[in-house]
């Protein structure tokens, strides 16, 4: 589908993986990401939809079927995305392609299920226990989601890796006007199960042989599964990045806070990571342009921590937390880290 | 033997203890295949986590070893995907009675066409010992000094909840062991074969077995054959359900 539609986030989510050839979905209802699951069980013939018992479950069976040669996502927010953590390193053990929506909303625990956050960014990049390098892909707009749904999933064909699509409350139930821009498919080429003998171990293995006792199989594990990533995701190096005549402040931001960000366009220079990880390069390039990078998220810190490992320098920031999102608050913010760094 | 087409030798000696029932559940399978002429290409096996689960590895079939109590979503991800496949299912009782067993009672009632096999050896025989979900009350474990006080739990039960095909073997009784593969192999929709295996390492030897000879000698004592097919299989009765 192409064209202008008026559509929520989730929504654009469902079109994106099916012009993405979704074969497969696994998942369990929770808000505010269950519309997702609602549109796609409108695709009978096309999309085989499991509605599981949990999202641990979901997310085993997305890798079952992915490695089964299916085009496979789950979708959830917080608390699933939590209880899949064990399963999304097993798609990255036994290299299975499949994509992971998590629409975030307030944590810990139950929080404010109705309100968007930004809360599980360390928790998508090191959520599982052990070395793996996800991709993450992050939108913040509902055309933008249908594009990057997309990508997502050429990018866990290419990587054969799981991939995350972090949206968040406010975009996944955002309705706005949306333009649906297509992308050229990625396909695979692993040969899905059956016909062979081959043994995918969520062991550390050489080949399809455990190796579970041998450290230079494990070196040798982990340093093909950074490069591997590595190399695909530089061809997804995503982002918007918006300079300003004259301005000294770096603003950071992405997904629902982005959109708040941009009220500060006219003053600022803002940069917009849409793959959120790995870290871009581009920003610790352009941020040697600013005297002040101030990083506003809806968490108490969580990529600002990162941006600072990143540029090697202090950041200032601007916590937007329990769902609000306001000019405002970021205005004060701004007030503040003027204060600070001067 | 047409069995040996499914199994792959080279990997053995197997990962397993000296006498582990786990090896004439693997030949009692491959001997199920080789019956019924099952095509190799076609046939996947997915495992959990645990001493039961390394038997995948010594198939020459395709197969996916994943994670403690996750074979069975792992499973029916695949056969939904690829209904064409046949997927059989090697898990242990801590597997699937314990961290899996939501995923056991959610596969029966969908009645995902399956073919799980449970090896019961009543204890967690990777890690060590500890007391399992179907350790018998009053058992002394690693974890159960005292002896066991919670009830096992009746996979039977779980499973007929819903009117799945359920068998009951042990790994003395292999021409039953064998026919209720063949069953279930051929059942359309969820099938559990649950086979009392023994672990003369970590199990017997605290109960007094001197070896494994003993608990098989054991099991013939304990268990009684039921012919045909029942509704319901009861304490001590081994057999097929459907
Ligand atoms: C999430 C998780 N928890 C715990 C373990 C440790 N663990 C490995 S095997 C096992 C018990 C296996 O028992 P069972 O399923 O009965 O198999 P057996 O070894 O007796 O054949 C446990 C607890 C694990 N691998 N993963
Ligand atoms: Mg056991």
């Amino acid at each position: 589908m192409t064209g202008r539609l008026i559509l929520q986030g989730n929504d654009a989510v469902a079109l994106g993986a099916v012009k993405a050839g979704l074969d497969f979905f696994a998942g369990y209802p929770i808000t505010p990401a269950s519309e997702i699951l609602h549109a796609l069980v409108e695709y009978p013939g096309q999309v085989k939809v499991l509605q599981m018992e949990d999202e641990i479950a979901s997310i085993n069976a997305c890798v079952g079927a992915a490695l089964a040669g299916a085009k496979a996502m789950t979708a959830t927010s917080g608390p699933g995305f939590s209880l899949m953590q064990e399963g999304i390193g097993l798609g990255h053990m036994v290299e299975a392609p499949l994509v992971i929506v998590d629409v975030q909303r307030v944590g810990p625990s139950t929080g404010m299920p109705t309100f968007g956050a930004q809360g599980d960014l360390l928790q998508c990049r090191w959520g599982s226990h052990g070395d793996y390098f996800p991709i993450v892909l992050y939108p913040n707009s509902v055309s933008e989601i249908y594009t990057q749904t997309i990508h997502a999933f050429n990018a866990a064909e290419e990587s054969m890796s799981p991939v995350v699509l972090l949206t968040d409350g406010c975009l996944g139930h955002l309705f706005e006007t949306a333009e649906l821009v297509d992308v050229p498919l990625k396909t695979r080429t692993a040969r899905p199960l059956g016909g062979g003998s081959r043994h995918f171990t969520s062991l550390t293995h050489a080949g399809d042989h455990p190796k579970a006792t041998v450290p230079s199989a494990h070196q040798e594990l982990i340093a093909a599964l950074a490069a591997k990533t590595a190399g695909v995701a530089a061809r997804y190096a995503f982002y918007e990045y918006l300079p300003v005549k004259g301005a000294d402040t770096l603003l950071v931001a992405f997904g629902a806070a982005s959109r708040a960000a941009y009220h500060f366009k006219g003053e600022c220079a803002i940069f917009r990571p849409i793959r959120i990880f790995p870290m871009l390069e581009e920003l610790a390039e352009i941020a040697r342009g600013y005297r002040r990078v101030v990083v506003i998220e809806m968490n108490a810190g969580q990529y600002k921590l990162l941006v600072e490992a990143l540029i090697h320098r202090p950041v200032g920031f601007i916590p937007l937390l329990g769902g609000a999102v306001r000019v405002s608050q970021i205005e004060e913010g701004l007030k503040k880290c003027l204060q600070e760094s001067t | 033997m047409p069995a040996r087409k499914y199994l792959r030798p080279e990997r053995l000696p197997t990962y397993w203890c000296p006498g582990c029932g786990d090896g004439l559940v693997v030949k009692e399978l491959a001997g199920a295949f080789g019956d019924l002429g099952m095509d190799a290409s076609n046939t996947v096996l997915v495992s959990g986590i645990g001493c039961a689960a390394r038997a995948p590895g010594y198939f020459l079939l395709e197969s996916v070893h994943g994670l403690h109590g996750r074979a069975v979503p792992i499973a029916e991800g695949i056969k939904t995907a690829r209904p064409e496949l046949n997927v059989v299912i090697f898990s242990g009782d801590g597997d699937l009675l314990g961290i899996g067993c939501n995923h056991l009672v959610h596969a029966s009632r969908r009645d995902t066409d399956l073919t799980v096999v449970l090896i019961d050896n009543q204890i967690y025989g990777m890690t060590g010992g500890q007391k399992s979900p179907t350790t018998a009350l009053g058992v002394k474990t690693l974890t159960s000094p005292d002896g066991n006080t919670d009830r096992p739990v009746d996979c039977q039960a779980l499973v007929k909840a819903h009117g799945s095909f359920y068998a009951r073997a042990t790994t003395f009784h292999l021409p039953l062991l064998g026919k209720a593969l063949r069953a279930a192999l051929t059942h359309r929709g969820f099938a559990v074969v649950d086979v009392r295996s023994q672990c003369p390492v970590n199990f017997g030897k605290r109960l007094g077995f001197k070896n494994a000879y003993e608990m098989l000698m054991h099991f013939k004592k304990a268990y009684r054959p039921v012919a045909g097919e029942v509704d319901r299989l009861g304490p001590g009765e081994i057999g097929i359900t459907r």
